[in-house]
């Protein structure tokens, strides 16, 4: 019969009582674990954002410079600035008419001294359309927009083979390439859309189409013979884009000159110009990355205060409830101090009492805790959010954060986190604990005898 | 060694309530042999409980001293007077003051906790203890689930754990009824003879005083000079001290080792 046999046994004969402080304890130990995993996961989304930052950088800064000698022509002025753009999918929300170039153009800029090549393209949105509901700061929203985009390539091998007008990630099946027509390729985001494979047929319009390829894309596209586009969208000699190619750079901005006074209803866009667009983008990643930054730092100021509170709570729990334990049973201090026991025997009785419901409810907090992290952090932390900065209105159609974040932001917490929380926790146990023993100790063995 | 177990020297132990000072103790002299059964008797307020405290190291007196086993422990600190609580003396309450949450053979058990006795040394001196005051087939129980006079026993053989120099039982009887304040008595006086446990009984209860050794009389923390000897032993318990044969009450020398008998 030992002093833990003792503790143990005058925790369990108050149920009731002895539940409910485990459970309040359980949730500041709770607590104590979910919001450093909270902290960790923040950190950790504020990385993927920085990663996420500097491959999207070091992408377009490539494109840009294997594009130098290219002049873009396009009738919609979304088309210039979304160039570079992995996806090509338009943003949601935004709704456009959609307008074309009569292919005589070609002809015409082709007669311009220095071009090299001009590869048309044709653009279009899909017949089928998908509602989807908006979360913004401002409130949520439905809006209907195209489910894929549809887009002719000109099929010609020197194109393909010099200009990379196809996608390049095809993982199952082959690409387009010259004189194919009746065929098409998609993306896998499509193909997982539909249900659609290599083989299986795909109606686009009007007509079906025999899907040959699958390309890796989080977008959801189709690309075909621009013949085929044309004719099924009934846009026979129309283009909705000419990438122009030119001799040399130093014509660019000469030639850009030219088709621009000829033609000024159309949107021309050059290496100048895509520069111009990536310092843009540079700017809007940097607002995000001091955005996310702050959040961060703003996580550990509350993340602070919220551990003090937790610990201040679970020390003034357990410090209250020996407490009202010791004089509860003043009786039995004086008894024990009349067969013989000493301040010491006394006091570590009761300490031993605290450090027992702490390392219950430590255990109870730590599986608590475990399991409810992602929830408890959410409610008692800000999150690195980036799309926050849409509502100051930059553009975030260019950066895909979110596949990022979603993978990233797992809020479980650590061994060491769960190691060091318990550790403090039965700590806390045992100085909240420490007053309520000591005042047991010293507890006079007369007057405790008449304690009734 | 002096057969002397208890002595106390102009024991004076004065309260002040406010400006006024209430004499508890007054110079008083005591003197407890080894094997005595002594009944201090008097009546409410004439000090006896706290006269019990200060034997039994739970109250400081204001002056005077306390010599237990040839230590004054007047002069003991505090901090180390456990030890005399521990070995010395053994108390029994007028309400048991039992752990409620431990079993008989538990709370006998309790005051060997930190002794040098290994635990089936203890657990074989609890069972003897119990075995004593007749409570082996109970030994389990809790005691919400022992009856008061089972309650009491238990209580007597958990001050007898660490076989102290003295038992201190304060109105042991008091909580009881007729029959159950005979066992008990009975019991004590059992002790007394057969184990030469030295034992001061404070009560008001001139009955079960009259089955000590020794009566004392306390009024207004002062020792009477009128002491009885009372029948020290009850009918059909009669023993030696010394050689434990049957002896009858009228005898004042052992009829089988001849030693005096007191």
């Amino acid at each position: 019969m030992g002093a833990l046999t003792r503790a143990v046994r005058n925790v369990s004969r108050r149920k009731i009582r002895t539940f409910l402080v485990i459970i309040a304890l359980s949730f500041s130990m709770a607590i104590m674990i979910s919001i450093p995993a909270g902290i960790m996961a923040n950190q950790k989304a504020a990385q993927s954002i920085i990663e996420n930052y500097n491959n999207t950088i070091t992408s377009m800064q490539e494109e840009i410079n294997k594009t130098s000698t290219l002049i873009e022509i396009s009738a919609s002025s979304r088309r210039g600035m979304f160039s570079g753009t992995p996806s090509g999918m338009p943003f949601p929300g935004f709704e456009q008419e959609e307008t074309f170039i009569n292919a005589t153009v070609v002809d015409e800029i082709s007669t311009i001294e220095g071009v090299k090549d001009i590869v048309p393209f044709l653009e279009v949105s899909s017949e089928e359309t998908t509602e989807e509901t908006m979360s913004t700061p401002r409130g949520s929203f439905t809006i209907s927009r195209p489910v894929y985009t549809i887009t002719g390539v000109c099929l010609k091998s020197t194109f393909i083979d010099e200009y990379s007008i196809l996608p390049t990630n095809v993982i199952d099946g082959r690409n387009l390439t010259e004189g194919d027509s009746g065929i098409i390729i998609i993306s896998l985001n499509l193909s997982d859309y539909y249900s659609v494979y290599v083989g299986d047929k795909l109606k686009v319009y009007s007509e079906t189409f025999k899907v040959v390829g699958i390309y890796n894309s989080t977008a959801r596209t189709v690309h075909m013979n621009i013949t085929d586009v044309q004719r099924i969208t009934e846009n026979m000699g129309n283009v909705s884009r000419l990438d122009v190619y030119v001799e040399d750079i130093s014509y660019v901005d000469g030639i850009a000159e030219v088709i621009e006074a000829a033609y000024p209803e159309f949107y021309v866009t050059t290496y100048e110009d895509r520069l111009a667009n990536l310092e843009r983008t540079q700017e809007m990643y940097e607002t995000t990355l001091e955005n996310a930054e702050s959040t961060v730092s703003q996580t550990q100021a509350v993340a602070f205060q919220e551990i003090l509170v937790a610990i201040v709570a679970t020390s003034l729990i357990v410090l209250f409830m020996m407490l009202y334990t010791v004089r509860e049973r003043t009786k039995e201090i004086g008894v024990l101090k009349a067969i013989g026991f000493s301040n010491w025997n006394v006091m570590s009785q009761f300490i031993l009492e605290g450090i027992l419901l702490s390392v219950i409810a430590g255990g109870v907090g730590a599986l608590m805790g475990t399991i409810g992290a992602p929830v408890i952090s959410s409610l008692l932390l800000p999150s690195v959010n980036p799309f926050s900065t849409h509502q100051s209105g930059f553009p975030t159609q260019n950066i895909n954060f979110g596949t990022a974040l979603s993978q990233s932001v797992t809020v479980t917490p650590d061994p060491q986190t769960l190691l060091l929380a318990f550790s403090v926790f039965l700590l806390l146990g045992a100085l909240g604990s420490l007053y309520p023993a000591w005042r047991a100790a010293r507890t006079s063995p007369m007057e405790a005898l008449r304690y009734e | 060694m002096s057969n002397v177990v208890l002595e106390t020297e102009n024991l004076e132990k004065v309260y002040a309530i406010g400006r006024r000072k209430i004499n508890a103790i007054s110079d008083l002299n005591l003197r407890v042999n080894k094997g005595d059964f002594v009944a201090i008797m008097g009546p409410s307020g004439s000090g006896k409980t706290t006269l019990l405290n200060l034997l039994g190291c739970l109250d400081r007196p204001t002056n005077g001293k306390v010599i237990l086993d040839d230590v004054d422990i007047t002069r003991v600190p505090e901090k180390a007077l456990w030890k005399f609580r521990k070995y010395k003396i053994g108390f029994i309450f007028q309400t048991f003051n039992l752990l409620p949450y431990l079993s008989a053979i538990e709370n006998v058990e309790l005051p060997m906790e930190g002794t040098k006795k290994s635990k089936s040394e203890r657990r074989k001196r609890t069972h003897e203890l119990l075995e004593i005051v007749g409570l082996s087939a109970r030994k389990e129980h809790k005691p919400p689930r022992l009856s008061a006079g089972e309650q009491q026993r238990v209580a007597i053989a958990r001050a007898l754990a660490n076989n102290p120099s003295i038992l201190l039982a304060d109105e042991p009887t008091g909580n009881l009824d007729v029959k159950t304040t005979f066992e008990i008595v009975r019991l004590l006086s059992k002790l007394s003879l057969t184990q030469g446990t030295t034992i001061v009984m404070v009560t008001h209860d001139s009955n079960v005083a009259s089955r000590a050794g020794r009566m004392l009389f306390l009024s207004d923390g002062k020792l009477l000079d009128r002491e009885k000897k009372g029948m020290h032993l009850l009918k059909g318990d009669l023993t030696c001290p010394h050689c434990h044969k049957p002896i009858q009450s009228d005898h004042t020398f052992c009829p089988r080792c001849g030693k005096k008998l007191e």
